[in-house]
């Protein structure tokens, strides 16, 4: 049987448990609200640039184009000809910290799926957060190469972190010849729930060949080839842009209901410790008094 | 009622103009400035760093834009995707002049712990911004 104060310590301890798991609720509440805007801000540029980018893809890919040299690499981001099919990438996006529920389980339960189907290839790991970071390089696996690795940026994601990313994936992919380049986070669906999503971001599907005809009905200023040669890149960049913000997002979006969840859980243990507390209070107080009857009781007789 | 141009100024973060009615724009285009009035025909053209101006209802408004490329379509839709910009109205002189300071500095120093081409972006965008503003006040 637990004394009055052993109970009367851990309803102490549990109270000021949920007092700190209350704060980070609230803090991430109200990072949420900006991270929000931020995201929905980044996205005309990224939507619009794609549209774009998809409309002229038909028509640089009809260009003639030289087999080998600079060229080449604009057609091969979106058809990836002579991709070697047993290298690919893989970016994993998971928060720098628990305490979020299944945020980052739910990431890496998905990548080492992928690793697994994939066990023959050769991947290259681009790894955002420490969560992610950590986990992939305690598995040691011969055919996993970390080639980039970016901790410590949420909650202040920044154009820039994702112009490096966006460069390290082109770069990888270009120099290595990656077949593919899936992507796996966690999109920012609503306040109370994300979706984990899975997509290959490399090579582009091209848009369908539209009536409209560019190259006829626009002027290029320098040519049309140069003109997409600097959209891709941007395009991968602001498309990195959108992922780590909606991500980011997201994350905030899971601590703060995985903090609501375990404040609530904590307020219920307090209250049935409060019950035992009182029971037990009440046991010793009954012993007592019979202790005092018995006593007179014995007096008396 | 004469026609107008229709400005969608678009950057990574954030959509600064959405549908501004203008009369003229002056970009500045990789080879040189260009000034679009409603009626030009459709053109993609890339960008590079320096002053981006419209005209609306007799005033000018200037921006500094960080490269990038344009878009104008037959029906007098600009659309403007820079890389960065800012209205030169809230472009801080003294800022701007101490982030290039600090920029040179580091590119003087030669470290290798410093990442040249980041700087020398910064400074891009620094002396930019100060043009821009320079002109304005002008």
């Amino acid at each position: 049987m637990e004394s009055l104060r052993d109970i009367r310590q851990n309803i102490k301890a549990i109270k000021s448990t949920q007092q700190i798991m209350q704060t980070m609720k609230m803090i991430s509440n109200a990072r949420i609200r900006k991270a929000q805007d931020a995201m929905t801000a980044a996205r005309p540029f990224a939507t619009k640039m794609l549209e774009m980018v998809r409309d002229l893809t038909p028509e640089v890919l009809a260009l003639p184009q030289p087999q080998d040299g600079p060229e080449t690499w604009a057609s091969r981001l979106f058809v990836n000809r002579t991709a070697d099919p047993n290298k690919i990438g893989l970016i994993v996006i998971t928060g720098d910290k628990g305490l979020t529920g299944s945020f980052n389980a739910v990431v890496l339960r998905a990548a080492m799926r992928f690793i697994k189907e994939h066990q023959e290839k050769e991947i290259f790991v681009f790894t955002i957060g420490k969560k992610g970071r950590d986990f992939l390089s305690r598995l040691r696996l011969d055919n996993l190469h970390i080639v980039y690795e970016s901790v410590g940026i949420f909650p202040k994601v920044s154009y820039a972190h994702a112009e490096l990313l966006g460069e390290a994936v082109l770069k990888h992919f270009l120099k290595n010849n990656l077949h593919s380049i899936t992507l796996i986070y966690n999109d920012f669906k609503s306040l109370a729930s994300q979706n984990l999503v899975e997509e290959t971001i490399l090579p582009f599907t091209p848009g369908a060949k539209t009536e409209k005809n560019f190259s006829e009905e626009f002027t290029f200023e320098p040519g049309i080839l140069d003109i997409f040669k600097l959209m891709v890149p941007r395009l991968v960049k602001a498309n990195m842009y959108r992922i780590l913000l909606e991500s980011q997002a997201a994350n905030l979006a899971a601590t703060t209901s995985a903090m609501d969840a375990a404040s609530k859980n904590a307020g219920e243990i307090v209250s049935a410790l409060g019950l035992k507390l009182n029971k037990v209070r009440q046991a010793g107080i009954t012993n007592e008094i019979l202790d005092i009857v018995n006593g007179a009781e014995a007096l008396n007789n | 009622m004469a026609k107008k141009l229709k400005l969608n100024l678009i950057t990574p973060q954030k959509q600064l103009l959405s549908d501004l009615e203008v009369d003229m724009i002056v970009l500045p285009a990789l080879l040189g400035e260009m000034g679009i009035l409603p009626g030009h025909i459709p053109v993609l053209v890339q960008l590079t760093y320096g002053d981006l101006r419209y005209k609306k209802d007799g005033k000018d408004f200037d921006f500094a834009v960080m490269g990038g490329f344009v878009e104008v379509k037959d029906d007098d839709t600009v659309n403007v995707f820079a890389e960065g910009a800012d209205l030169a109205d809230e472009i801080d002189e003294e800022a701007e002049s101490q982030k290039i300071k600090k920029a040179k500095d580091a590119l003087s120093k030669k470290d290798a712990d410093i990442d040249f081409e980041l700087a020398e972006i910064e400074l891009k965008q620094a002396i930019t911004r100060m043009k821009v503003k320079r002109r304005k006040l002008n």
